[in-house]
């Protein structure tokens, strides 16, 4: 196998951003340039997910690459969810941005330069690779929360992200350099040869800011401050890239670093290493997440509570592995995958549902508008369906895979899989108030009545996300197949 | 007298902590992003310093090049929101940002 071809993904988005920039230049139709990004990210995806299904042995791959990206199957699978999410938002974005006139170019720039960090952030296998990729990402997220620049609740809620995040970024690092400080190595596997002889001390350290660096990026409670307002404040296309995307990334490479640095014993053990912390997180993530969506008016808010709660289920997966093992992580895998496509379902439908001057936001918005327009609707019910793990959508495998292999993990994770499905029920009333408020309930007097846009780009993301979210409900077959085989791979 | 890598690690939690407690008590947008800054200079000192005594490559000093450059984008993105911020609410004190409430 050709050397350039395990980075391919990563160039190809590289020089496609750079060649959009030119495009941008001189184009005077800036929608195509939503067009350009999808099929650059696209395109970065299928390379990966190609190489995935093939089962194509990356074992040659040169220590030049691999020294700092894993070329692993965990890694182009996670590559697929990254670029998939980026694709079908740069889709969003297109519709979004032209009905809302908002069209300007460094949008679909920014969206393919972080979707770039997401794959590096993904993908890495040393603190160097993880930091310079995490801020990749980071930076071009709060440009695009702060897009719309007029507005004060988006720039409020970049500056809060940015503060926030910049905050955990620092926390983050600190800990890879008491890690370094510990075993004298930056890269995952290098500190978890040293671990042996290393101040346990140190290493706790390192361990508890390496996880609360992370707490932050994947919004789990009590981190989790910033995500409600980064989400209301965005413009919907960007909260949807930030929900799948960058949490997919951050979790790709969480995951990575707790089962081949920390995948020592010591570190591992219910006494003094990362399970009870994380099982605590996943826990409170769960039941704070599902209740505050509850009260919410916002439905973009209300998805930002449930991509809260999500992010608890993800957790048990991840908790539950350090018992059951590759079979929890390929449920993780498995988790992000179906919640990408749920979750760009649920977004695009809400920005299909509205036009210019009359963004649906709240649930007030939608009043009467699945009786009014019910194809639509139809996206948005699909998705939730799919969030709230009803079958015979993706969602529902996902969250029976994760929380069976928490159960079969036993003792006290079991405790956590029952904890996951009473907070699923709490999840499905607030999913399905977004239903009657559409179907059930009349506008107000002389309220302005929500009406859809017209736009390709939105109804095409839409189709490919249904097609996905039912397909994988129906035939999870191959993908879960590759799935397990990376996640088997990973744990080594 | 020989100073060992405790005496910095030490010196990098202090300022570690320093920064953190001032992210975490100033409500000036400006402050907080000083701060951050103090806290990733407290990162460049465990890299720099353990670099020493881990000889065998220079890991160490190039992660703090790294963080360096970085923290320099950091600063771009953060004074442009915090001018943005300013535009709107002619204030850098982050509890006036509070339009995002419930």
């Amino acid at each position: 196998m050709n050397d350039w071809l395990f980075v391919a993904p990563l160039l190809i988005l590289g020089l496609g951003s750079i060649l959009m920039m030119l495009v941008d230049a001189f184009a005077k139709e800036k929608s195509e340039l939503a067009i350009l990004s999808s099929i650059t990210m696209g395109v970065a995806g299928m390379i990966s997910a190609s190489a995935l299904l093939s089962g194509a042995e990356a074992a040659d791959a040169p220590e030049m690459v691999t020294r700092f990206l894993a070329v692993d199957p965990a890694a182009l699978f996670f590559d697929v969810v990254i670029c998939f999410g980026g694709a079908l938002s740069a889709l969003l974005a297109g519709g979004y941005l032209r009905e809302h006139g908002l069209e300007r170019g460094e949008f679909y720039v920014l969206l393919t330069l972080t979707t770039l960090g997401a794959v590096v952030l993904g993908r890495s296998t040393d603190m160097l690779s993880l930091f310079v990729g995490l801020e990749t990402m980071s930076l071009g997220v709060y440009a695009m929360v702060a897009f719309r620049r007029g507005s004060s609740t988006a720039i409020e809620g970049a500056v809060k992200y940015f503060l926030l995040g910049s905050f955990a970024a620092a926390i983050l690092l600190f800990g890879s350099a008491l890690m370094y400080a510990a075993t004298g190595s930056t890269s995952f596997t290098g500190i978890a040869a040293a671990m042996g002889d290393a101040d346990p001390k140190l290493v706790l350290i390192g361990l508890l800011l390496i996880i609360a660096g992370f707490g932050f990026k994947v919004s789990a409670v009590p981190f989790h401050m910033w995500t409600p307002d980064a989400y209301e404040g965005a413009i919907t296309p960007a909260t949807a890239f930030m929900s799948v995307a960058v949490k997919s990334a951050a979790f790709a490479v969480f995951v990575r670093i707790l089962f081949v640095t920390f995948g020592d014993e010591l570190s591992m053990s219910l006494a003094s290493g990362w399970p009870p912390v994380l099982a605590g997180l996943a826990a409170l993530t769960m039941v704070y997440g599902n209740i505050a969506a509850v009260g919410q008016e916002n439905v973009k808010r209300m998805l930002a509570y449930s991509s809260i709660a999500h992010a608890g289920y993800i957790l048990v997966g991840i908790v539950a592995a350090f018992r059951v093992g590759s079979e929890a992580v390929s449920a993780v895998l498995f988790y992000l995958l179906a919640y990408t496509f749920s979750n760009i379902l649920a977004f695009g439908s809400l920005i299909l549902l509205g036009s210019r001057g009359r963004e649906a936001v709240s649930f007030n918005d939608l009043r009467g508008v699945g009786r009014r327009h019910p194809m639509a609707a139809l996206p948005f019910i699909l998705g939730t369906l799919s969030l709230m793990g009803f079958p015979p959508t993706a969602g529902f495998l996902a969250k029976y895979y994760v929380f069976s292999a928490a159960v079969q993990a036993g003792g006290s994770m079991i405790l956590l899989a029952i904890l996951g499905m009473l907070t699923s029920a709490i999840g499905a009333f607030y999913y399905l108030r977004v239903t009657v408020f559409m179907f059930m309930r009349d506008p107000e007097p002389g309220q302005v009545k929500a009406i859809p846009m017209k736009s390709g780009y939105v109804v095409g993301a839409l189709a490919i996300s249904s097609l996905f979210v039912l397909g994988l409900g129906v035939m999870p077959g191959d993908v879960l197949e590759a799935a397990s085989r990376a996640a088997s791979l990973l744990l080594g | 007298m020989e100073i060992g890598l405790g005496a910095y690690l030490g010196l990098a939690m202090v300022l570690f902590g320093i920064g953190a407690s001032g992210f975490l008590m100033r409500r000036n947008a400006l402050i907080q992003l000083m701060s951050i800054e103090v806290m990733l200079n407290a990162v460049n000192i465990v890299f720099v310093a353990v670099n020493r005594f881990h000889p065998a490559d220079h890991v160490g000093q190039i992660f703090s090049f790294f963080v360096i450059a970085i923290a320099a984008a950091e600063a771009a993105v953060g004074l442009a929101l915090v001018i943005a911020l300013f535009r709107i609410k002619k204030t850098v004190e982050s509890d006036n940002a509070d339009t995002l409430r419930h």
